[in-house]
């Protein structure tokens, strides 16, 4: 990029652009900027055009560079691989670090199947999510029975927290959509690990697909202790629900275009938006990832807009401590919405 | 008073020719050395944090933006040098029109100053072979700026080594939803009719009298088999679906008048891709946000949510340099041979 300090200017030149900046690019001529900043530009492409001269120049220019050439590149291999040698050196240390944070804090908060401590934990934040998003992962190593069911004891642990802090909305996003498949299945377990953690008067259930009708556990009606009843509703989510609701949606509105049934004018943002999140959910607040790094694999791309997004750098697994220290970091950050 | 003016001593310490002689050779050869592993294609830099930075020294916002600009720079030789092939920045968001107006048009002449000046230095630009490209909502810009703009992208587009994408009123919403117009505007013109020789009315009518001795013998399969016709659900599509089932039934009776249109089914999500304004660009590999706010706000999500790696870093735009992208680039690196490793014993297996 020129008329720009380069990665390598020298100060002098720097404080000269600099001034010249400040009286709004009056001091110094088109000409003259450029001389500042020749010796910074990379050398010019190859001539494309067929002047043999030119060719020829260029060619004993290169012999004479060989060697200098073969040993610079020796030598950027070489710092190559040092500087990958000193940062695995330095992952390892900060992956030790994040382990034994991430050991102190789980130690530290810890839900015992209790929702009592799970509210003791969040009162001190000054707000909550309403929409909370989390991604697991399957992981499968060729035994699909293990990661399925690890899968579901982490969507049901998860529902549990959700519920006991006070969340009324949660959505599970897992890419390959098995969870999708068993439905009724995993609203048996999440209704048991809720009754785990609340006993007989657990909050009601509901669990949903996008396009797939939603199971709600049959509950006892109140028992009128003034208590407002709780609910929680579960959406599963898997990768279809991403690009392909909007490819989906483009077909519909294709068809209909078509028909002359609408103009393509009549395509606003705020069509799109009002059609998916009917078809797959609003916008959560909230997205917590259990992974060690920020890799959203697929998830919906309409809707993660404004979403918090949050991970424990080199944490791997479902833990407590991750989902309350997400909730913790969510009640300090601030929207501004580009203001 | 600006605390950006008591770092002198160690600004002076390090503008003797000797340090800078140093720094200058060590970042050549970090830059030369990153370049021996693999290489992202496409990164995207939410650039935030001027206007704090500018807060918390006490200078002027529009210094700010001006200092992040620098910043750009810095970036962008360290990317093209590096051997990325296109940069995405994000320069004005959609909604950065609430902020006070006085910025606003601040921020739109500082554009407009930095583009002239690219206009006038075209050669500097083909000496990285790089090529500008302005996306976002253009009818939002002012008549000055837009034509500046179209210059800039004018004299720099026969430049092909590499790409910046400046985003400039842009949000990711608005991106999407354009590509969706678009494609649907695209799906329900019709393709103008070609004319050939050949009358399609004169064929069917061969096909139908060679048939003709067959058909009795086919209608009573027909009618034991279930009717060959596209199921058609719902019952107002009935009218509608006679274009595409012309298309589908060679030997159907042809309706004058009758218009055809691709079909809608054929719509995946690359022609939704083909129709973004980054279309032809690689897919986002890095994706670079400073300031450490951990959000995506409305930028690149179609691009960012598959396959791109996704940094949160803490320090703010203008301090970004070669000592904060020199870890995002490494720790990429070596993600991407963790998973080619990964990816090596599927392949051998399925051998």
């Amino acid at each position: 990029m020129p008329i720009i300090p380069a990665v390598t200017v020298t100060s002098r030149d720097l404080d000269a652009y600099r001034r010249d900046e400040k009286f709004g690019h009056q001091l110094m001529t088109p000409e003259e900027r450029i001389r500042l900043l020749k010796p910074y530009l990379p050398s010019p492409p190859p001539p494309r055009s067929s002047q043999r001269a030119q060719a020829q120049a260029q060619l004993e220019k290169k012999q004479r560079l060989g060697v200098r050439r073969a040993l610079k590149s020796l030598l950027h291999r070489f710092v190559y691989f040092i500087i990958h040698a000193f940062f695995s050196v330095y992952l390892r240390f900060r992956q030790a670090y994040h382990a034994v944070t991430n050991l102190i804090y789980s130690i530290y908060y810890y839900h015992h199947r209790t929702p009592e401590l799970i509210q003791r934990d969040v009162k001190g934040l000054s707000r909550l999510p309403r929409h909370l998003s989390v991604i697991l992962h399957l992981e499968d190593n060729g035994r699909g029975g293990a990661g399925l069911e690890r899968l579901v004891n982490e969507a049901a642990d998860i529902a549990a927290w959700c519920a006991s802090a006070g969340i009324p909305e949660l959505s599970i996003y897992e890419k390959t959509g098995i969870l999708k498949g068993y439905i009724p299945e995993t609203h048996r377990a999440v209704s048991h690990k809720l009754a785990a953690y609340f006993g007989r008067d657990f909050p009601a259930l509901s669990l949903k697909a996008p396009h797939i009708p939603a199971v709600v556990s049959v509950r006892a009606p109140g028992r009128g202790d003034g208590t407002e009843p709780k609910s929680l509703s579960v959406l599963l989510l898997s990768a279809e629900d991403g690009r392909d609701s909007i490819v989906d949606l483009t077909k519909t509105l294709a068809e209909m275009s078509q028909r002359s049934k609408i103009r393509s004018a009549d395509i606003t943002i705020e069509l799109v938006n009002a059609e998916l999140s009917e078809s797959v959910m609003g916008e959560p607040d909230l997205l917590i990832l259990f992974g060690p790094h920020v890799e959203l694999d697929g998830y919906p791309p309409w809707q993660v807009r404004l979403t918090e997004i949050y991970h424990v750098p080199d944490n791997q697994g479902v833990g407590y401590q991750v989902f309350y220290r997400g909730l913790r970091n969510f009640a300090k950050a601030q929207m501004r919405l580009g203001r | 008073m600006s605390d950006l003016y008591l770092s002198r001593t160690r600004n002076w310490f390090l503008s003797n020719p000797l340090a800078e002689w140093l720094i200058i050779g060590l970042r050549e050869t970090l830059i030369g050395a990153l370049s021996q592993g693999p290489i992202p294609r496409h990164v995207a830099f939410e650039m935030d944090g001027n206007r704090r930075y500018a807060r918390s020294h006490k200078i002027e916002t529009i210094e700010g933006h001006h200092l992040g600009f620098e910043a750009l720079a810095r970036v962008l030789e360290i990317c093209y040098k590096c051997g990325v092939k296109v940069v995405t920045v994000y320069a004005f968001s959609i909604e950065n029109f609430n902020r006070p107006k006085y910025e606003v048009d601040g921020l739109m002449q500082l554009a407009k100053l930095k583009l002239e000046q690219l206009i006038q230095h075209g050669e500097l630009l083909e000496r990285y072979g790089a090529s500008v490209r302005v996306l976002g909502q253009r009818d939002l810009m002012s008549a000055d700026v837009l034509e500046v703009v179209d210059r800039a992208v004018e004299t720099t587009k026969h430049n092909e080594q590499c790409i910046l994408n400046i985003c400039f009123p842009y949000t990711s919403r608005e991106e999407m939803t354009t590509a969706v117009r678009s494609t649907v505007a695209e799906y329900s013109t019709t393709p103008r009719p070609h004319s050939t020789p050949f009358s399609q009315s004169r064929i069917t009518q061969k096909i139908m009298s060679k048939q003709e001795d067959k058909w009795e013998a086919l209608a009573s399969i027909r009618e034991s088999s279930p009717s060959p016709s596209p199921p058609s659900s719902r019952s107002d599509d009935i009218e509608d679906s006679l274009s595409s089932s012309a298309t589908l039934h060679p030997d159907s009776v042809e309706i004058p008048n009758v218009t055809i249109y691709p079909n809608a089914e054929n719509i995946t999500a690359e022609t939704i891709e083909g129709h973004l304004y980054t279309a032809g660009c690689p897919p986002l590999d890095i994706f670079v946000r400073t300031s450490g706010v951990e959000r995506l706000s409305d930028f690149m999500l179609w691009q960012g949510h598959q396959g791109a790696q996704i940094f949160f870093l803490k320090c703010f735009w203008p301090e970004f340099d070669l000592w904060h992208f020199l870890p995002v680039l490494v720790e990429w690196q070596r993600r991407q041979k963790q998973k080619e490793r990964d990816e090596r014993p599927k392949r051998i297996k399925q051998a």
